[in-house]
């Protein structure tokens, strides 16, 4: 119901005198995939360094858009990448692919649940019961 | 756990230290809420760190562990473990710089590792917020249906989308519209509250793709932008623009939405719409509706395909509770007041069913504000001894800030109950519901249109009403709807409700359907046709209100009324008050009468407010006391800024519709300056510091405003159990107030208000006092906009309690004043001050200062009220107002509008009183017609200087007079009829050389539109012509017999030879207007004379 600043306000064009200005957004490149769970957004920028963002390195080629949850104009948010294996596009959640120093997709962790670190495993391990909802079919019906 | 070496050295709680890493790492952070979460997190970690065990607590790369890993080669993994390996982002290395502060080299890595695990937090955050959004959009069943809507919106031209709540069709169909590449799309919405929620829940939702391509535009505010791509606007306002543009070239697609609920804007677009159509071949139109009566809808656009969208809604189960017969009569014996035992029942019966740990609320639905209060009460004891319950009302008249707490969350445990008029049933949506409880009944305003009276009445509600509210518990998971009547009653209701067409006054509707050249709004193939006795009472009151001409075109007037969002009556003021000079009082009182009153009302437990409120109170009534409380708010708000809210507070003033109405008033000022009704706003004269001050503070404001929208958006809070106490909404208020304080002290709406307004002028205007001729003039001005809403006094109020005055307008017998009213406080005002001065006695009902009520409107509750009265001199008011004026032969008796008689007992002052009007009435109309024509001369100021000065005096003039409303039976036995009267009057240029024509109903003579003489049934008229005495003019010094008619008529005749000299450059037509041709039957001969010149010629022969 509540949103946070989520509309550039405002110019008054019933009453003429509340005009302002306000910065360009900038416009989505194209629509990021992930090909695991369907989830579909708008990127802005692919790649390994955003435009706008000195606050923060990226490790990995991403699919960036500005984050849309905060008004601040250089917060970014990753969508996902490509998965250093398979080269599958997928989304960053947890249920899709894990980061470490690479990106893997969930398919090709489990293939090679061996090569990672204990630390790794026992997490995969302690997921595993709630990993039946996967893939793409999330409960959530709630509004 | 014991001390660390290196990094507890480093004292992380000391400021000093953690701002030497914020410089090196947040450089351009400005912003203090990110560094302060950043610390929270960084602490969190550490406690986190400090309970695990040694191996994962050790983030030293350095440290060797003996621990065999297994091979990680072939992936070209590291060697060893870390968690920061887990995250893909890096912090860069800040530049570097002389200055740079020295961190001891373990606090830094603590302090990196930190940071890169908040970052990573950060992104996992946003993105479950992110993957959530999308899957719920997803979850929609209309995101089923996207592919079908786009297909068949690209091949028709129009598309009826039909689909219950909660399928998503309000805010996904814009965005499909949008990514399919339409542009230039308006979305109409019956409320203006869903325009600005729905923009930003779009905006929100897709992402800021859009960015400011998403707008908003209602009726004093809008985000629009060259950008927009879609707008959602109030039906009302596409209405409007239609008006100015009629094939709405701005947009190529327009979305109807909740077009079943069936507002008289809504159903009137859809007409406009639809005539539209066949000249646009181009633009599209989508109607999205509940899943009511589609049929209608796709058959009215030629059989416009239907794509139905099942509704998402949760099990529920409905409970009947009718409420028992013997408390159904125990409650017929007081009607006033509900009973709440059978809404107690259901508290407790959830109570007694539903663990308390099992979440979810209870949603009251009733029929108006009195029941609410009643059960409120009731419910709150019951809260109060369970602990279990917070009670909270929703109406409308709520301030905005009570409206807002039905969204803050219970504590554990507790329940909110909400008890709601209907505006719950669409309007408002909280979630969280569990349990709903319908009375099924809904307060309406109904209208009869023969008595132009509206009524709040109380009805059953419709199966789709009731289907609606039962929906209201399944919202967020299976729910519960106890209704009180049986299923026997829920067959027996209406199918759907009412149509608001079918129930209100429809005078702005066919001003509308004139102005828009749409033709006779009796053929207008509306989608279902109003009541014709609607339409023609609508078209009678604008005809007798001079809107309409006697072809039912517009007048000026009209035209300007057509254009302006009001009632015909407060435009009417508009108009009056901008010939007088009085266009800024008028301004204010217009546009305070046409928001919901900002008095709220006060609990009898809130002496403070009533009496903070006095001096804002005027005698003269409560119009005048809007226009105070206006002056006197902007003044707060001009010397002290955001404290006006405060002020508001204590005087139980509901700020926000005062903004409204300031809002409003600003939009008329501009209507009134475009039709060159009012001078457009002077120029300051300004010096460069001055106007360098001004840029200063704009642009200060400008920066609190970009802030607070960048920040913006109400958090949910949690309630506390008393907040649902009753009664104290003072203190609620000074505790709400708190509480939004410490989250920002800038009154946002007050930095809103001075962006819009030139304060320096609305100060001026609103800081001069008026002088006792203007109040007179405006109360005249305004009497006159109000007329015919008049009531007199019960004749016997004098005698009666304070509390039970009664009144009586034209249609409706035994009103009662409002308890807002200022007259319900001090009835005292409107009694006749008894004239001592003349020995009038009480019995004989003489006075000089007989009084009446101008109302705004008459509204029916359980008692009909008189709603914002002004109090007028009844002589005077109804000799300048009265469409219809009949006289007896020496008009001693004239009785006004059929209803109200007076009786002036001395002849000679009946009739200088209405020489009086008949004069002040003609110059004001011309005057009137001057300023309306647009293409003519401004009226003259002398002219208008002498119409004030006129109707000054006139005010000012007295004389002994009675005062009482006709009974049924002497308004049938009223007048004498055509049979009876003399066969010709016996002068001629009789009351300014104006035509005499015999009355063919009423009998008399016509003298002018409103006026009729000698036409009252009465047994002086057959001796009222032998009553002449000898007069001797003191103009010309004619001698001769007269009756106090033919004396006065000479009178006036006379005046032209006193005229000043000054008028006889222009005198060719007067002398002309006077003369008349007069045949003389004796000399047999045509003479050109005065009337005056024929009492003198008529004399020669006597
Ligand atoms: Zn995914
Ligand atoms: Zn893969």
């Amino acid at each position: 119901m509540y949103l946070r600043g989520s509309l550039k306000v405002l110019t008054t064009t019933a009453l003429g005198d509340l005009k302002m200005d306000s910065p360009k957004e900038p416009q989505p490149t194209g629509e990021f995939k992930c090909q695991l769970c369907g989830l579909t957004a708008p990127y802005m920028y692919y790649g390994q360094k955003p435009p706008n963002t000195r606050s923060v390195e990226l490790l990995e080629d991403c699919y960036v858009m500005k984050d849309p949850f905060t008004p601040d104009k250089e917060k970014i948010l990753i969508l996902g990448s490509l998965c250093s294996l398979c080269g599958l596009s997928v989304c960053v959640g947890a249920e899709c692919s894990l980061f470490y120093s690479k990106r893997f997709c969930l398919p090709c962790m489990n293939e090679n649940l061996q090569a990672f670190p204990l630390e790794i495993q026992e997490d995969m391990d302690k997921r595993k019961p709630q990993q039946k909802s996967f893939p793409g079919k999330k409960m959530d019906t709630r509004t | 756990m014991e001390p660390e070496p290196g990094p507890s050295r480093w004292a992380w709680d000391c400021p000093v230290a953690r701002r030497r890493l914020e410089e090196l790492y947040f450089p351009r952070r400005a912003c203090p809420e990110e560094t302060r979460s950043f610390w929270a997190f960084f602490e969190r970690l550490r406690r986190f760190q400090s309970r695990r065990p040694e191996r994962e607590a050790a983030w030293d790369d350095d440290d060797d562990d003996d621990e065999d890993r297994p091979p990680s080669r072939r992936l070209g993994l590291p060697r060893r473990y870390h968690p920061r390996h887990r995250v893909n982002l890096a912090v860069p290395k800040p530049e570097p710089s002389p200055s740079r502060p020295w961190v001891p080299r373990e606090a830094l890595q603590e302090f990196l590792d930190a940071l890169l695990l908040y970052l990573d937090f950060e992104q996992k955050r946003s993105f479950a917020k992110l993957a959530k959004l999308q899957r719920e959009r997803q979850a929609l069943p209309i995101a089923r249906a996207r592919r079908q809507l786009l297909q068949a919106v690209a091949g028709n031209q129009v598309v009826v989308v039909a689909g219950d709540t909660g399928c998503g069709k309000s805010t996904q169909v814009p965005q499909f519209l949008l990514a399919a590449g339409y542009r230039r799309v308006a979305c109409t919405q019956p409320r203006r509250i869903a325009c600005v929620s729905l923009a930003k829940r779009v905006a929100f939702e897709s992402l800021q793709q859009y960015g400011d391509q998403v707008g908003y535009q209602i009726r004093f505010e809008s985000s629009r932008s060259p950008a927009t791509s879609i707008v959602f606007l109030t039906e009302g306002l596409l209405l409007r623009q239609a008006q100015r543009e009629p094939a709405l070239p701005a947009y190529g697609v327009i979305i109807a939405d909740e077009v079943h609920e069936r507002h008289l804007h809504g159903d009137f677009l859809l007409g406009v719409l639809r005539r539209l159509l066949p000249a646009r071949p181009d633009l599209k139109l989508v109607l999205m509706s509940a899943t009511i009566n589609i049929r209608l809808f796709s058959d009215y656009f030629g059989g416009a395909p239907v794509l139905q969208v099942p509704g998402r809604i949760f099990p529920i189960s409905v409970i009947y509770e009718p409420i028992p017969k013997e408390e159904v009569a125990a409650a017929a014996g007081k009607p006033e007041r509900l009973d709440p035992r059978p809404y107690l029942r259901v508290l407790q019966a959830i109570d007694h069913k539903y663990p308390p740990e099992e979440r979810g609320d209870l949603l009251v639905f009733l029929s108006g504000v009195a029941e609410i209060g009643a059960v409120q009460e009731a419910a709150q004891v019951y809260a109060t001894q369970t602990q279990r319950w917070i009670v909270l009302p929703l109406h409308s008249t709520l301030s905005v800030s009570e409206q807002d707490k039905v969204f803050d969350v219970p504590p554990p445990g507790v329940r909110k109950c909400i008890l709601a008029t209907n505006i719950a049933e669409t309007s408002v949506t909280i979630d969280g519901v569990r349990f709903v409880l319908d009375s099924g009944k809904v307060k309406e305003m109904s209208y009869d249109p023969q008595g132009k009276l509206q009524r709040l009445q109380e009805f059953w509600i419709s199966r789709a009403s009731a289907e609606q509210r039962k929906g209201r518990a399944g919202r967020t998971g299976p729910g519960v709807c106890y209704r009180l009547y049986a299923e026997s009653d829920y067959d027996a209701f209406p199918p759907y409700p009412v149509p608001e067409i079918q129930r209100v006054a429809l005078d702005a509707l066919v001003l509308q359907v004139k102005s828009m050249g749409l033709g006779d709004p009796r053929t207008f193939p509306f989608l279902e046709p109003p009541p014709s006795a609607s339409l023609e009472t609508a078209v009678r009151y604008l005809r007798d209100q001079g809107a309409l001409d006697e072809a039912e075109e517009l007048t000026p007037i009209g035209t300007l009324l057509a254009q302006l969002p009001v009632d015909v009556v407060v435009g009417k003021m508009l108009v009056l008050g901008a010939l007088f000079g009085l266009a800024e009082p008028t301004l204010t009182v217009a546009a305070a009468l046409s928001v919901q009153s900002p008095f709220l009302r006060l609990s009898n437990a809130n002496p403070d407010c009533a009496t903070a409120r006095r001096p804002l109170e005027s005698p003269h009534g409560d119009p005048l006391t809007l226009l105070n409380a206006f002056n006197e708010w902007v003044q707060v708000k001009s010397e002290r800024g955001g404290s006006s809210r405060k002020w508001c507070r204590r005087r139980g003033l509901e700020e926000h519709r005062l903004y409204e109405a300031a809002n409003l008033r600003r939009q008329f000022q501009e209507l009134l300056r475009d039709h060159r009704l009012l001078e457009a706003a002077p120029s300051r004269p300004s010096d460069s510091y001055s106007r360098q001050s001004r840029h200063r503070e704009r642009r200060e404001l400008h920066r609190l405003w970009r802030h607070h929208t960048e920040t913006q958006g109400r958090k949910r809070k949690v309630l506390r159990l008393q907040d649902g106490t009753a009664g104290s909404s003072g203190e609620e208020e000074e505790g709400a107030g708190a509480r939004e304080h410490g989250e920002r002290s800038v009154d946002i709406q007050d930095v809103k208000f001075k962006l819009r307004h030139d304060m320096d002028e609305l100060q001026a205007v609103s800081g001069s006092v008026l002088s006792p001729s203007q109040l007179a003039l405006l109360k005249l001005v305004l009497c006159r906009g109000l007329y015919p809403q008049l009531a007199v006094p019960d004749a016997l109020n004098n005698s009666r309690k304070d509390s039970d005055q009664i009144f009586h307008t034209k249609s409706k017998q035994g009103v009662v004043l409002h308890p807002s009213c200022v007259f319900a406080t001090s009835p005292e005002l409107l009694h006749a001050k008894e004239g001592k001065e003349r020995g009038g006695t009480k019995e004989d009902g003489l006075s000089r200062h007989h009084q009446l009520l101008a109302f705004v409107s008459l509204l029916e509750t359980t008692k009909p009220y008189l709603v914002n009265c002004i109090r007028v001199p009844a002589l005077q008011a109804l000799l300048l107002f009265s469409r219809s004026l009949d006289t007896n032969a020496d008009c001693t008796r004239l009785v006004a509008d059929g209803w109200l008689e007076l009786t002036l007992p001395d002849a000679a002052a009946a009739l200088r009183f209405l020489a009086a009007a008949l004069q002040l009435r003609a110059s004001w109309e011309k005057l009137l017609d001057q300023q309306l024509d647009p293409g003519g001369d401004e009226p003259s100021s002398r002219d208008l200087s002498a119409l004030k000065r006129g109707l000054l005096e006139f005010l000012g003039m007295e004389a002994p007079y009675r005062l009482r409303q006709l009974t049924g039976l002497e308004k049938q036995a009223l007048y004498v009829g055509p049979q009876t009267v003399p066969a010709a009057p016996h002068l001629p240029g009789l009351f300014q050389g104006t035509e005499l024509k015999p009355d063919e109903v009423k009998g008399g003579h016509r003298v002018t539109e409103f006026l009729t003489y000698n036409c009252l049934a009465t047994d002086t008229d057959l001796y009222s012509e032998c009553l002449r005495t000898f007069w001797t003019c003191p103009h010309c010094g004619l001698h001769m017999p007269f009756t106090p008619l033919e004396r006065m008529c000479h009178e006036s005749a006379c005046q032209p030879t006193e005229a000043p000299p000054e008028e006889e450059a222009g005198s060719s037509s007067k002398t002309s207007a006077l003369h008349r041709l007069y045949h003389c039957d004796i000399c047999q001969q045509d003479f050109t004379l005065t009337p005056t010149d024929i009492l003198r010629h008529k004399k020669q022969h006597q």
